[in-house]
């Protein structure tokens, strides 16, 4: 057995490189302890939050018992007040606010926004007349966004500046991790984009809801469960649509995971649905058949049409590599080519 | 379980007190440290635990084996079969599905279709450190440099979890001697550490991710949107960040293994003040260039062969490195690019009649400007995800000058600063800071250490991304 006997006389005091004085390592427990500790309590709001917006679950039960208190002390030290005055010097003083408001747009009298009409006509855009491009969801939508924007560079009939937004971890079912209800409403009205690119849900396939005020919306899947997440889509779709905006909403390809993929063809289902109540306005592009294998189940790697073999999937079975967001971003421009002509201008 | 997370300093709250009440204890405490290191590891995922278990017993099994051959065939045979097993699993888990791909493409152009199909194959984290670590002590065994230790203290040895995932790449005649022999806790470099910890933690919270979120990501994912001025501040922005992140997560593996007693080799030496790309291989990931000279460059042959032969041995060396980095042709490109830069360098040197011109600080200023820009363009490569796309960058970075330019704001420009800025500090200004801190009271340090946790995690965006080098 390899054992060193250690002194426990009184240490000498000994120094490092620039004079600096070594400690024991007692003293590194309590520094590092002691830290932590007054740490926790300068940042609870932060971690209060962070708790808050973790998945359901021991571990978010466990960080709400502990942080909840935490932040409560905190506030009664005034210790939180460096962390406002730091969050608001930075111009971030929202971020420690948790918003879980779902609210549904209001419907103008002249103009109800649930009643199907007529597809609209076919608008052209100009270099003059810029049609104005926004990209949003969780973090599935950043690869074929960017696809979508590759493939629009250089349209100068396209505004899409700032035009792709992804949340990690957010979706429809979270608002307390990112409210998209109270951001798509903001984008609607003060970015006014007309076509308007979706993707939610990845991050949806659980039964835990925020938002919903203290009502019991049931387990995945249940009839309760589905009626408040179809009135989420509809909610984010009306907010759009009303607003002049054009949406088309992709919807969730088949993962590596089976019970994923059933649960995401649930999702699939009700934002189909609601898209179909809004046809001319909310177009949804089924990207389930995009991806599946010569056994129709999930692949990674996928021959394109030139008989290539492509890595399609990321190595999580779930997100897009750039093979994959070009496909989907064909089909968007596709879309979106249907209801607005941004491509004749170059002709003139 | 990432560095800077709750989860870690819960788990590194229990094992830092824990760790020194064992160490007088030498199998207590390897006993104690290898679990810590396995359910560190299986934090990302238990399956991969299997794997490292595999990985010390395959090394400390030929180890053994090696150490009792007395015949030199016979010893080198073992060594054979030990290194086709470590690199046989690391190229299963990280190229198979690359090789695939590459091989069903070549033959495809010829209209051949190949039977081989990609198997989806998820990479272990950190099993190209793990496994270099394991090579370098098989090999150092073989060399005679080291003798094989104890199974516990080999496996203390690959396991131990501040370096487990990414680094830095100890060998074993750094790190095996301090597993033998319990630390001193009376002597604890506790300043070095919590310095070493904070920015760490500042680089890669702050940092790293600012410029990630606010223009590397939008810039690298769809180039053609963007202005010729951002596209040359996101790579540089994204030369900051790789080194941010990397120095980050560095400076934390290496703090956290001195509060526990231990001292891990120097990994970055301000890289991006090295006024050649020779230089810079000798300030850059220090530990992997070390490694990839003495059990790569040099059993090829160095320089010992001539001019051409020692050519050769460059530029391989660094494309092995390229692909060590990412089962991908752009990493290959990525260290071609340094490998023709060391290889030109070598030449210019070698001209007949050279003489090195004492440096001037003009002359000094020119050549790490020149050294930084040749860097910054091998990144281009190392981030893009296609040729295609670095090719768009590229084309990008020279035809869209005078057009707006959003993501170049005030925060941006700062980050770069800082990030450039910190190659530049004199040497003895952390040294300082860190002896006042050393002398500061023990209840004004915990509050130092504190606010320095606070101002990272106010700045800091939310959540926390995971490091690039896990991904290696």
């Amino acid at each position: 057995m390899e054992t060193h006997e250690t002194s426990t006389r009184r240490p000498r005091r000994r120094t490092a490189e620039g004079g600096r004085r070594l400690h024991s390592a007692g003293s590194a427990i309590v520094v590092s302890a002691a830290g932590l500790l007054v740490a926790l309590l300068l940042n609870a709001p932060g971690l209060h939050k962070s708790a808050t917006i973790q998945p359901e679950g021991w571990k978010r039960d466990v960080a709400l018992g502990v942080t909840g208190p935490l932040e409560g002390l905190s506030g009664a030290l005034l210790l939180d007040r460096p962390r406002a005055a730091l969050k608001e010097a930075l111009g971030r003083s929202d971020d420690d606010e948790v918003d879980t408001a779902v609210v549904a747009p209001q419907p103008k009298p002249t103009t109800p926004v649930t009643t199907p009409t007529a597809p609209p006509q076919r608008v052209k855009f100009t270099p003059e007349k810029k049609l104005r491009l926004w990209i949003a969801g969780d973090s599935l939508v950043v690869v074929p966004g960017e696809s979508v924007l590759r493939e629009v560079a250089g349209n100068r009939a396209l505004d899409a500046a700032d035009a792709i937004e992804g949340r990690i971890a957010s979706g429809l079912e979270r608002p307390d991790v990112f409210n998209w209800f109270t951001h798509v409403r903001e984008v609607m009205e003060t970015r006014k984009p007309r076509a308007v690119v979706l993707m939610f849900g990845g991050n949806d396939d659980h039964g835990f809801m925020t938002g919903i005020e203290g009502r019991d919306v049931g387990t995945f899947g249940s009839p309760t469960w589905r009626a408040e997440y179809r009135r989420r889509v509809a909610t984010v779709m009306d907010t759009v649509t009303s607003r002049g905006g054009y949406l088309v909403w992709i919807g969730l390809p088949i993962s590596r995971d089976a019970d994923q993929t059933l649960r995401f063809d649930l999702i699939n289902s009700i934002v189909q649905t609601e898209a179909a109540e809004r046809k001319g306005r909310v177009s949804y592009l089924d990207t389930y058949f995009f991806f599946a294998g010569d056994d129709g189940g999930y692949a990674q790697y996928v021959e394109d049409e030139t008989g290539k073999l492509v890595k399609m999937r990321a190595d999580d079975g779930v997100h897009f590599e750039r093979a994959a967001g070009d496909l989907i971003a064909d089909k968007v421009l596709e879309r979106l080519d249907d209801r607005y002509d941004f491509t004749s201008w170059r002709t003139r | 379980m990432l560095f800077p997370t709750a989860t870690f300093a819960i788990f590194f709250m229990i094992v830092l007190p824990l760790s020194w009440a064992l160490m007088r204890s030498g199998e207590s405490w390897r006993a104690f440290i290898i679990a810590a290191s396995f359910v560190f590891y299986a934090g990302w995922d238990w399956r991969f635990c299997f794997l490292l278990a595999f990985s010390i017993a395959w090394n400390q099994a030929f180890a053994l084996a090696i150490h009792g051959r007395s015949s030199k065939h016979a010893r080198k045979q073992l060594l054979v079969v030990a290194l086709v097993g470590n690199l046989g699993l690391l190229g299963y888990f990280k190229y198979y599905d690359f090789f695939v791909t590459s091989t069903n493409n070549l033959f495809a152009l010829a209209g051949i279709d190949v039977p081989l199909e990609a198997r989806s194959i998820l990479l272990p984290v950190g099993i190209s450190f793990f496994t270099f670590m394991a090579i370098s002590y098989v090999v150092d065994v073989y060399r005679g440099d080291f003798a094989p230790v104890g199974l516990g203290t080999f496996a203390a040895y690959l396991s131990f979890f501040p370096h487990l995932v990414a680094g830095p790449i100890v060998r074993p005649g750094e790190l095996i001697p301090q597993l033998q022999a319990p630390r001193d806790p009376r002597y604890v470099d506790t300043s070095r550490a919590f310095f070493l910890i904070g920015t760490g933690l500042f680089m890669k919270v702050v940092i790293a991710n600012h410029l990630a979120a606010n223009i590397v990501d939008e810039v690298f994912g769809a180039p053609n949107q963007h202005s010729s001025l951002e596209v040359l501040v996101g790579i540089y922005a994204y030369s900051v960040q790789i080194y941010a992140d990397f120095f980050g997560y560095t400076n934390i593996a290496i703090g956290i293994a001195l509060l526990l007693g231990f001292t891990f080799p120097q990994n970055f030496d301000a890289p991006y003040s090295a006024t050649s790309i020779t230089d810079f291989w000798r300030r850059w990931h220090m530990t992997l260039s070390r490694w990839l000279r003495d059990y790569l460059y040099i059993p090829l042959g160095g320089n010992r062969g001539g001019t051409l032969f020692t050519y050769r041995n460059l530029m391989l060396t660094m494309l092995i490195g390229g692909l060590w980095h990412g089962a991908g042709w752009t990493f290959v490109v990525w260290g071609g690019i340094h490998g023709s830069a060391l290889v030109a360098e070598r030449w210019w040197r070698g001209r007949p009649g050279f003489v090195e011109r004492p440096w001037t600080r003009g002359r000094r200023a020119w050549h790490r400007f020149v050294t930084f820009q040749v860097v910054c363009f091998a990144w281009i490569f190392f981030r893009s995800d296609s040729f295609a796309d670095a090719w768009d960058l590229i084309e990008r970075l020279f035809s869209a000058w005078g057009e707006p330019s959003p993501l170049v704001t005030w925060g941006v420009v700062a980050a770069i600063a800082v990030g450039i800025g910190s190659q530049y500090l004199p040497r003895h200004l952390p040294l300082a800071i860190m002896a006042r801190f050393s002398r500061l009271p023990i209840p004004a340090q915990a509050v130092v250490l504190a606010f320095a946790l606070l101002v990272v995690q106010a700045m800091g965006p939310e959540g926390v991304a995971p490091f690039i080098y896990f991904q290696f």
